[in-house]
């Protein structure tokens, strides 16, 4: 039996380790060979350590969702110390009297750790069952298949037959037999095993040595059985997720990457093959948590995106075409792969897409989801001119005018030429410290030029001296960009680079965050160097600097505020916090809708979405003003035009135009300004 | 079986930025950014759809000035294989634009011309009739569908209150409208194709017969009311008020 036992259990375990190593071979072949897309990678060492620790060993984006959170934290912390566990019982088990880890303190600690663990992570088994089938949690509903059952199953038996094997060694039955995994680990450093053999006391004799190695085979076989199947399954996520994690591209704010067109012959991503090794690595990580999905607005609001379906779909074409592509060649791309658009992906979930980041927010494992989309929206834009109805008239504004809409962009400066604001197209007086960029939104919506005009209002109260560009500004291709019309995005930027070059512009103001975005980063990518500022931040600085001052709320004002969260701004910049300390100081009338900072529900606008019809579902917008209605909100503020536009609608279409208005932060504070 | 097919290309000056004097009248349309007609485009999409069915070439014809010829660029992206600027336009003057397109078109192969059913700068709508006589070749206006079999042509067209079919044999002239199609947006490989290929510019061989005079060409006088109604309720009961009143 001894050395039977050692036999076996070297040949099973080296089965699953080559089972193991040969599906993460495919895999890996997979992400190094088939893709061609090239992405550029920092080293920022420092930052990804810290990512590392923070999401990998901590958990630390897990708890976004707190209640799943801390479920797959204490599985993932017991896991690890049961590692420490699994490798003695295989050490033990094929060179008998071998000790892995030498006794002493740091053993009977482990071993201490792993008897406490092992008991959280059945409790956690069981309430992860709770979850999935009894509770029912949305989002795992559909994705309650064989496998989620399966590996629950193979942890919950790896745990008992734990305890079990434990109860026997304490009853003294695997006493100096191979395999006696902790021998010479204090009784009192196994508690809760003690406790379970307190319960089932004296086993001893022959049929406890036969359960023993029943039990043994039992726990020995569910090792392998998981080892093997983990690079099969979704758990591949244990080897990908960490790395992932650790070759995050996250180490700046969220970015779609350049286009050479001189350079590059396929444009956006057609099939697989048009992803980077990145991507791959996202596709592995993925377990189909579904936190993205759960937190998308066009799913929230009834659209058939769901984010994380995009994610599984690819990797689905990868593990179906990697291996075909192997066999035949890495050369016949062309005849193996197959276009993604269309099936599994449809062209509808595509531009359903706001590109609010909120997927990317919640990934536990750091996967991008919304550059896939875009990367897809290229392919459909730069290779077959595929684009909604209402995009494509938007492009051909934006290359006309400059806008998005039919503007005469003559008239771009107009809405300020009373106002004493020195205009560049105009006066081509280059003596200023400060450009305050309008965007198209704030100098042609007649609603969003209140906006601007309060802006100035401020500028103009602090004494700053700054400049508008008038008619030499043009859309910053920000709609072009995110809905995949990376050709004509370039061509605006390079454009506006030009002429901010031109005038000499080192720092530019901003009030709306889609230009604040292009402007600081994607302009930033193509070369040009700025200090781009937005409104909130400005203004927050002019109000600790003492340069405006604001008027207090009387306090038994009946008014109520609440603060909407851009995407662009919040999201993708990480400001969360100016906009509401501006507010703060004016009033303490203050309370946060549900989905605040960086869980905060888009208005909808985003990727292009404010110029494209929303006919399926209820519209992102309307959802939005209920939760703001929910909080009794009088006044909704916001830092963007985009978002302004799409709440000023939904409210005047809901009917609470009486009990609600729609203010920019800059309208907020241009209406309180102390004179003096 | 392959086609020849020209298509007749427009170019204008871009009609949402052309301004004009307020207290005389006068319409500025010079230095205003120059652009495809929009009808132009649906007969290219027309034409390279029917290309890309039966095979073939698409031939570009511009009439228009020395400027427009980088607009044929566009023209390429979408699909044109080969095309040629005629210079020389001078006035509106249909009869004239007939004649000098007809006297290109003569020494050319060709199954099938399409243009749109008239242009937004002047409204005459009369060129696709015009060239139907001088070529003598038959018209089928306001064609919503196109669709070739062997060497008749049918289509669907669009008349004020009906939709009749018509069939032809080819050569024809076709005009198109903007329910025909959607033109595309054309593919960036295209884009950066069509910069690289030739355009080929030819002085129109036919003089003027200047028989039409442009006397004036002023902008109608509109007062702006700027009324501003911040109501949605009140402000729709006050502008359907006042557009009643416009009509008595």
């Amino acid at each position: 039996m001894m050395y039977l036992s050692s036999i076996l259990l070297l040949a099973g375990l080296l089965a699953a380790a080559a089972s193991f190593f040969y599906t993460l071979y495919s895999i890996f072949w997979n992400a190094l060979r088939i893709p061609e897309k090239k992405i550029k990678m920092g080293l920022s060492i420092g930052r990804r350590i810290y990512l590392t620790i923070r999401n990998v060993l901590l958990q630390g984006k897990l708890f976004k969702d707190s209640s799943g959170g801390i479920m797959h934290a204490l599985m993932f912390w017991g896991f690890v110390a049961f590692a420490g566990y699994s490798a003695t019982f295989f050490a033990r088990g094929i060179v008998p009297s071998y000790q892995l880890i030498p006794a002493g303190l740091f053993k009977d600690v482990l071993f201490l750790t792993v008897d406490i663990f092992a008991l959280i992570v059945i409790v956690d088994v069981g309430y992860a069952v709770l979850r999935r089938w009894v509770i029912k949690v949305p989002r795992y509903q559909g994705y309650n298949g064989f496998e989620a059952s399966f590996i629950l199953f193979l942890v919950a038996t790896l745990m008992v037959t734990y305890y079990a094997l434990g109860v026997l060694r304490l009853d003294g039955v695997s006493a100096g037999i191979t395999g006696a995994i902790m021998e010479g680990i204090p009784a009192s450093y196994t508690p809760i095993s003690g406790f379970f053999a307190s319960l089932f006391p004296g086993i001893s004799g022959s049929s406890g040595l036969d359960l023993y190695w029943i039990l043994y085979g039992i726990h020995a076989i569910d090792f392998i059985v998981f080892l093997a199947y983990i690079p099969t399954s979704k758990h591949l996520h244990l080897v990908a997720a960490p790395l992932n994690v650790l070759l995050s591209k996250d180490t700046k704010p969220a970015q779609i990457s350049l286009i050479d067109f001189e350079q590059q012959k396929r444009f956006g991503a057609t099939d697989i093959r048009d992803f980077s090794w990145k991507d791959y690595m996202d596709f592995y990580s993925c377990t189909e948590c579904g936190r993205c999905t759960y937190n998308c607005p066009a799913f929230l609001t009834g659209k058939t995106l769901s984010p994380r379906d995009i994610i599984w779909d690819l990797r689905k074409v990868v593990m179906e075409e990697g291996p075909k592509l192997r066999h035949a060649g890495i050369e016949e791309k062309d005849k193996i792969l197959t276009p993604v658009i269309g099936e599994p992906i449809s062209e509808e979930d595509l531009w359903s897409c706001t590109t609010c980041m909120a997927c990317v927010e919640q990934c536990p494992v750091m996967i991008d989801h919304v550059e896939k989309i875009v990367d897809m929206r290229r392919s459909l834009v730069l290779n077959q001119g595929k684009a909604p109805k209402e995009t494509i008239e938007t492009y051909t504004n934006m290359e006309m005018y400059g806008s998005p809409w039919i503007n005469d962009p003559s008239t771009r400066g107009d809405w300020a030429k009373d106002l004493n604001v020195n205009i560049l197209s105009e006066s081509q007086n280059d003596d200023f410290d400060i450009l305050y960029w309008v965007g198209c939104v704030a100098s042609y919506d007649r609603r969003n030029q209140d906006i601007a005009k309060s802006i100035v209002k401020i500028l103009q109260k602090a004494g700053v001296r700054f400049a508008i560009l008038g008619s030499e500004e043009k859309c910053t291709g920000d709609p072009a960009k995110r809905t995949g019309n990376e050709y004509l995005a370039q061509n605006l930027a390079t454009a506006n680079i030009e002429t901010l070059n031109r005038h000499k512009v080192h720092k530019v103001i901003t009030g709306c965050p889609h230009c604040f975005n292009s402007l600081k980063n994607d302009y930033k990518e193509m070369g040009l160097e700025m200090d781009v500022i937005h409104h909130t931040e400005f203004i927050n600085q002019l109000i600790s600097l003492g340069k405006i001052d604001l008027k207090a709320l009387e306090s038994d004002d009946k008014e109520k505020f609440t603060y909407h969260d851009s995407c662009y701004l919040g999201r993708y910049n990480k400001i969360y916090e100016e906009p509401r300390t501006i507010i703060k100081t004016v009033t303490s009338n203050f309370e946060e809708m549900e989905m605040n900072k960086s869980k905060g529900l888009c208005c909808g606008a985003g990727g292009g979405r404010l110029w494209m019809n929303e006919n399926v579902g209820t519209k992102i917008s309307h959802k939005r003003m209920e939760m703001a209605d929910k909080v009794n909100a009088t006044t909704v503020v916001t830092a963007c035009p985009y978002c302004m536009i799409m709440l000023d609608d939904a409210r005047r279409v809901m009917g609470k135009d009486e009990k609600m208005q729609i203010s920019d932060i800059s309208e907020f504070v241009a209406s309180r300004l102390v004179q003096n | 079986m392959p086609l020849n097919i020209i298509v007749l290309i427009k170019v204008i000056p871009d009609l949402e930025q052309i301004k004009a004097n307020a207290s005389t009248g006068e319409v500025q349309t010079d230095r205003i950014p120059l652009r495809l007609e929009t009808l132009s485009e649906n007969a290219i999409e027309a034409a390279v759809q029917l290309r890309e069915k039966h095979g073939g070439k698409v031939f570009g014809l511009i009439f228009g000035k020395q400027e427009s010829a980088p607009l044929m660029k566009k023209a390429y992206a979408m699909g044109v294989d080969e095309g040629t600027v005629l210079t020389g336009y001078g006035e509106n003057n249909p009869m004239h634009t007939a004649e000098v397109l007809c006297q290109k078109i003569r020494t050319m192969q060709f199954d099938l011309i399409i243009s749109g059913n008239q242009s937004a700068d002047t409204y005459t709508g009369l060129l696709p009739g015009i060239i139907s006589s001088k070529l003598n070749i038959n018209l089928l206006s306001n064609a919503l569908t196109l669709s070739i079999d062997q060497a008749t042509i049918t289509v669907r067209s669009s008349l004020d209150r009906k939709i009749q079919n018509l069939s032809s044999q080819l050569p024809a002239i076709v005009s198109v409208t903007q329910e025909t199609n959607q033109p595309r947006l054309p593919p960036v490989m295209q884009i950066m194709a069509a910069g690289r290929k030739q355009i080929v510019t030819e002085a129109a061989q036919v003089a003027d017969t200047a028989n039409v005079k442009r006397i004036s060409n002023k902008a109608p006088k509109s007062e702006r009311r700027k009324q501003l109604f911040e109501k949605t309720d009140e402000g729709i009961v006050a502008i359907v008020k006042a557009i009643k009143e416009e009509i008595r």
